[in-house]
């Protein structure tokens, strides 16, 4: 904890980081909304890189349990800095106006150090801003909405997604962006920095007891099945994401829960010839660096799912866990065709994700079966995309997901698949709309026709997401967003 | 309480202070003074006050919106290991109950968030209200037990449907002194009648809850008949004289303690369930208590923003000149508390119609009572008026900025009669247009790929406010200068701009002086609304400054320096360790006569002045033309705030306005199931406010002119910025898409149809 142990003694199971931390007087991180929405509570955590270094992973403390982090190391806004010896993340917010009422201040202290710290990152150029202009705005143009490279990326190589999951009710988020994009590189001296090359602690083995129930982190996968036997009821607990919300805002408590996320039979990612193999406990962000662009509908659909901050937490396995109707992986992995790997104590059985779920939050997994894998099969088809329509840009849950793989040879549509996601009560896969698309021409007027299809696939409901009547006209218009998106790039490539 | 002045100035080139600055700190960007406290982590805030002996309490809120509890079971609760006790009606203390009317002479009378006798009654009013309170020695104990108290209920239907409840409207009468909700100029329906050129629209605005980053938290505890409340709240004198009426002891026996406040909007002015209830539970436990609200308990005992249907008509003649403008406003309160909006305000003062009517009409629906949310009312009000502008625009085929231009008023606001101090809209206009390159305006629909790109304009007006600041200023022999006053620090940057004010009058370099605020124990101090707190402080800055430099003149006289000397020097020469002047007192005979001298002040200033802050935006989106989707690419906005203290802190004012103003217009939405009377949306997942990626880069400019009838010129920049968003961002969907949306918030279904 900021460079020093500190014991869990009597610490209730369900308790998170975040009440923990407040409880030992450490209140810079703060709770906002308790479901992973407002970041006031992010904190950084040193999780492995893909290589055998540490990477500084900002998560929302809010939804962690303390017990997930034994044996962890945890930094705070506290541990940065202090007033007199500031970090530079905390002086660019502090001066550049970044704070306003500072409630969320912290918790954007952590997201962008954690960015500010990320392997890659580049270097500083001269477009760095200039630090005379604070406080008063540069002349925006018609042609030069702002002097940042792209709207998502600083002259410092900063992405803006990093701060995606941090919600800002004062500022404008101006200020803070304008404090991000000023971030050099750390000191040669900086001890965060020099911390990165060495590995993070590994998890270990852990249990605690409580009253309201026991949180148990198993040694490796065949302890973890044999808990699971034993407490058939167990809640399986990977980032958090999802049972963290439950337990804060609908009081949810288990009797016993075990700790699946980092058991390292599910944190492997292999490339093999037919099929690229996604360990359950890798969290996205993990999964999004290890692919490094491999699985190109993957990447489109990450910068989509949530934001950073849970993406840091959130694992792909415990996306499909759930069974979720509106999840963002099932969209996309359905249309990879992925199978989920399910292993028990009497072995491993692989299912089609098409054919896992089976209801609403109801799936084929068993009783004493938990998610090892997900497997795509290789090769991948050639045109992909992922539409996500939702109320906000980014962080929040969609409305309709599309992912879309089609083969075409020739101009003719060899192959099909289509996932959607928010208008069923589970996602599915539509097979009318992929039969009529496969063996005819990707022209405007079979893509109309199938188009046409498509509006009627599914049985979307109105809530307050969107109505519908939306979704339908959503589901009807995707494909051709598809076929205009194509068209284009074919144009660009020729 | 004391902030050191550890400042790091921004070192600005001497072209970006402003003509007619009175000193070298007012107008130059000064860094925050807790900006390093709050990014460390280490600034405190209400729920992260030390105590020993600390318990925490969790709310019990009802499921119903109306009914009778019928049965309480706590035993299981108090069974739970931790457990302190459980408050409910049948053990909690017996409190006075709230003021009935609103005595001017002291306005803590305003203070109730509403009328339940909270944990004094077994009757349940709204959704969510609170019946019970567990406290227990652990956050997480208290949170279980909490789900472990039985109530049963004799549920009455509510009512929850404002659209049902309009036929049942009451018309809501202007009160003097009080922003306008009516007002007449001619026969407008007449005029409108016989108008060539008409344009008659409806809109609606949803509910809006204010989302500070903070959750309402109280820590609470008692010293015998002693309160002391550590509040995140932005009217300390309400709080402290509010608690001490409910609560039977005298308002010096309270203590309110809001050094840090985690953002506002208005969500804290008044007084809330839970901060009463951390007090009973204090009292009844004998231990300190902390209630520090979840997200959905805010939405549940704390009110937002009233939703509006409105109604705009504007007849005009063929060359643009507006013949008739009719706003007709229909708002909700709680049966058990709320108010209207001025939600015609700005129909009052924004164009020189002719004629104008305007009218606002109120229902009673059996919901959390509405409160002041940035720019009451006139947030949704310039969304209704300043569409159906737009739409005459479009309707005359006119520019829509040349005919605002037209349509300015001169010298008198044309409802009201009175003088404007100075306006400048007309400029906010012009300048916006040039900054934002207007005459390059596309095409309507102009299509840029898979998207349509519009531009829309729209004009802010809010009105200026002053309320009363009690202030002490001390200098002492080390040159060393204080200001004492119980302002409030919600992030708006007032701790920071106060010591600028001082430095200038005073003429003393800025780091010498510190801003002591946040405390009931200081001065009273203006609630921080209205966008008025820096104007109130400057008004008694500037008295307090004079008297002490009269004083310091005095003293250097017999010292034989010369007038103008540096404090600290002349004190040390004189021998005197220190020297304190006070403008107003809290009570006694002077403040019944600072009350009264106040109130007649802001009568014969309403009766003659016109003071506002006025401004315009001008904006560019995108709308995906398959889905939707709409996108703020650019946004450029002018502002006429009067003198601008500090253009960092009252830029991001500004900004801030602007993004909650975004958030109305593309997200924002408390939705209610209507037969339940149950918001359904408490959290910040369902309840949309902008993300960083919703945020186009935001061009702000301000005039910088002072206002001659303002203290130090200053207009006020809390509220302004939102007023007016909604509008040019649904004029830019309207240039972009041909398609008028008249309902908040322009969701992608709305847009598509």
């Amino acid at each position: 904890m900021n460079g020093a142990p500190r014991a869990l003694d009597g610490t209730d199971p369900s308790t998170t980081i975040l009440d923990w931390l407040r409880a030992q007087g450490l209140t810079g991180a703060k709770e906002g909304c308790a479901e992973g929405e407002c970041g006031a509570c992010s904190i950084m955590v040193a999780r492995p890189t893909e290589g055998s270094g540490t990477q500084w992973t900002a998560i929302n403390a809010c939804l962690v349990p303390v017990a997930a982090l034994d044996g962890q190391e945890v930094v705070t806004s506290e541990g940065l800095g202090r007033p007199d010896a500031l970090h530079p993340v905390q002086r660019e917010m502090a001066v550049r106006g970044g704070s306003q009422c500072g409630y969320c201040t912290p918790g954007f202290i952590c997201s962008m150090a954690a960015e500010y710290y990320r392997e890659g990152r580049c270097a500083p150029t001269a477009a760095t801003p200039d630090p005379s202009q604070n406080g008063h705005e540069p002349a925006a143009t018609a042609n030069d909405p702002g002097n940042a490279p792209d709207h998502e990326h600083g002259p410092n190589g900063f992405d803006l997604h990093a701060l995606s999951g941090n919600l800002c009710r004062c500022t404008g988020y101006r200020p803070i962006r304008d404090a991000a994009y000023a971030l050099g590189a750390p000191a040669d001296d900086d001890p965060y920095a020099a911390r990165l090359a060495a590995a993070p602690p590994a998890a270990r083995a852990t249990r605690l007891d409580g009253a309201t129930g026991t949180y148990a982190r198993p040694g490796d996968l065949t302890e973890a099945l044999s808990l699971l036997a034993d407490h058939p009821d167990a809640v399986l607990v990977a980032g958090a994401t999802d049972w963290g919300v439950e337990v804060n805002i609908r009081g949810a408590r288990t009797p016993f829960a075990i700790g699946i996320d980092r058991l390292p039979e599910l944190r492997t990612l292999s490339v093999g010839d037919d099929s690229v193999e996604i360990g359950a406990a890798l969290s996205l962000s993990e999964v999004e660096r290890g692919l490094a662009g491999r699985v190109p509908l993957l990447d489109k659909m990450f910068p989509q799912f949530a934001s950073r901050l849970i993406r840091n937490g959130a694992t792909i396995g415990g996306n499909l866990g759930t069974g979720s109707p509106i999840g963002d992986t099932p969209p996309a992995l359905l249309a990879l065709e992925a199978l989920v790997v399910l292993a028990s104590a009497d072995g491993e059985r692989e299912v089609p994700l098409a054919d896992y779920f089976t209801g609403y939050r109801q799936t084929v997994k068993r009783e004493g079966e938990l998610i090892r894998a997900v497997r795509i099969p290789l090769p991948l088809s050639e045109v992909t995309a992922f539409h996500k329509i939702a109320k906000r840009r980014f962080d929040d849950i969609s409305s309709v997901a599309v992912g879309f793989a089609l083969d075409l040879r020739e101009g003719v549509v060899t192959k099909a698949r289509i996932g959607l996601g928010g208008v069923a009560a589970t996602p599915i896969r539509a097979l009318a709309t992929e039969a009529a698309l496969e063996g005819r021409a990707w022209s405007a007027d079979v893509v109309r026709e199938a188009a046409a299809v498509m509006r009627a696939e599914g049985t979307p409901m109105d809530d307050h997401r969107a109505s519908a009547a939306y979704r339908t006209a959503t589901l009807g218009t995707a494909l051709l967003k598809l076929h205009a998106e194509t068209a284009t790039q074919q144009e660009v490539g020729a | 309480m004391t902030i050191a002045p550890e400042r790091t100035t921004t070192t600005a080139p001497p072209t970006e202070v402003p003509a007619g600055a009175p000193g070298p700190a007012i107008g130059r960007a000064v860094d925050r003074v807790d900006g390093l406290a709050k990014a460390t982590g280490t600034a405190r805030f209400s729920a992260e006050y030390p105590i020993p002996g600390l318990t925490h309490a969790v709310l019990v809120h009802a499921p119903i919106a109306r009914g009778r509890i019928t049965a309480l079971d706590t035993t299981v609760a108090e069974a739970h290991p931790g457990v302190v006790l459980v408050l409910t009606h049948h053990n909690a203390p017996r409190l006075t109950p709230p003021p009935a009317r609103m005595n001017p002479m002291d306005l803590s009378t305003m203070a109730a968030g509403s009328t339940i006798p909270f944990l004094n009654t077994d009757e349940v009013h709204v959704d969510g209200q609170p019946v019970a309170a567990v406290v227990a020695e652990t956050l997480e104990a208290a949170q279980y037990a909490a789900s472990l108290v039985r109530v049963e209920y004799l549920e009455v239907t509510p009512t929850g449907d404002f659209d049902a409840e309009l036929g049942n409207s009451t018309p809501v009468r202007s009160m003097p002194v009080m922003p306008p909700t009516g007002g007449k100029r001619g026969d407008a329906r007449a005029a409108y009648g016989r108008s060539p050129v008409q344009v008659d629209l409806a809109f609606s605005t949803p509910q809006h809850n204010h989302n500070a980053l903070e959750p309402h938290a109280t820590t609470a505890e008692w010293d015998g008949d002693r309160l002391t409340v550590y509040e995140g709240c932005q009217n300390i004198d309400w709080t402290q004289k509010y608690l001490a009426k409910r609560f039977g002891i005298s308002a010096g026996d309270v203590h309110v303690v809001a050094k840090f406040v985690g953002g506002a909007f208005g969500g804290k002015s008044k007084v809330w369930a839970a901060t009463l209830i951390a007090c009973m539970a204090a009292k009844v436990a004998q231990r300190p208590v902390r209630l520090a609200l979840t997200r959905e308990g805010v939405y549940r005992t704390v009110g937002g923003r009233t939703p509006t249907r409105q109604r705009v008509a504007i007849g005009a003649s063929a060359s643009g000149h507006m013949e008739a403008l009719i706003h007709e406003v229909t708002s909700r309160k709680g049966r058990v508390g709320g108010e209207a909006d001025q939600v015609v305000a700005c129909s009052l003062d924004l164009y020189d119609a002719a004629t104008i009517l305007a009218e606002q009409r109120i229902v009673e629906l059996d919901l959390m009572p509405n409160t002041a949310m940035r720019a009451p009312g006139e947030a949704q009000g310039s969304f209704a008026v300043e569409s159906a502008v737009d739409e005459l625009a479009v309707v005359l085929g006119l520019d829509p900025v040349d005919l605002r231009l037209r349509n300015q008023p001169g010298e008198r606001s044309p409802v009201h009669g009175t003088r404007y101090s100075h306006r400048r809209l007309a400029q906010t206009l012009e300048r916006g247009r040039d900054l934002f390159g207007w005459a390059d305006r596309p095409a309507p629909g102009t299509r840029d790929g898979k998207d349509l790109v519009g531009w829309g304009v729209a004009a802010a007006i809010h009105p200026s406010w002053e309320f009363i600041a009690n202030v002490q200023l001390t200098v002492d022999a080390t040159g060393g200068v204080t200001l004492a006053c119980a302002f409030h620090e919600m992030g708006m940057g007032t701790a920071t701009v106060v010591g600028q004010m001082v430095a200038d009058c005073l003429d003393v370099p800025l780091e010498r002086v510190t801003a002591v605020y946040g405390d009931s124990d200081l001065p009273m101090g203006p609630g921080a609304g209205g966008s008025g707190q820096t104007a109130s402080l400057a008004a008694s800055i500037e008295r307090a400054c004079r008297a002490m430099r009269k004083r310091l003149d005095s003293l250097s006289d017999r010292v034989g320096m010369p007038d103008g000397s540096d404090p600290g020097e002349v004190l040390s020469r004189a021998g005197e360790g220190s020297l304190t002047v006070e403008v107003g007192a809290d009570s006694g005979p002077r403040a019944t006569w600072g009350q009264v001298r106040f109130l007649s002040k802001m009568v014969l200033d309403s009766r003659r002045w016109m003071k506002a802050a006025t401004g315009a935006h001008f904006c560019e989106v995108r709308v995906d033309a398959d889905t939707g989707e709409l996108r703020v690419t650019r946004w450029t906005s002018v502002f006429d705030v009067g003198r601008v203290v500090n253009p960092k802190t009252t830029h991001s004012q500004l900004r801030g306005g602007i993004v909650m103003g975004l958030g109305l217009a593309m997200g924002e939405e408390t939705l209610i199931d209507t037969r339940s009377a149950r918001i359904m949306n408490p959290s910040l997942a369902e309840y949309h406010v902008p993300v960083h990626a919703d945020v186009p880069h935001l061009d702000i400019h301000t005039l910088d002119d002072p206002d001659p009838q303002m203290p130090l010129g200053i207009l006020g920049a809390g509220e302004v910025g939102i007023v007016g968003v909604g509008a040019a961002v649904a004029n830019a969907v309207r240039h972009a898409t041909g398609r008028r949306v008249t309902d908040l918030p322009l969701t992608l279904d709305r847009i598509v149809g």
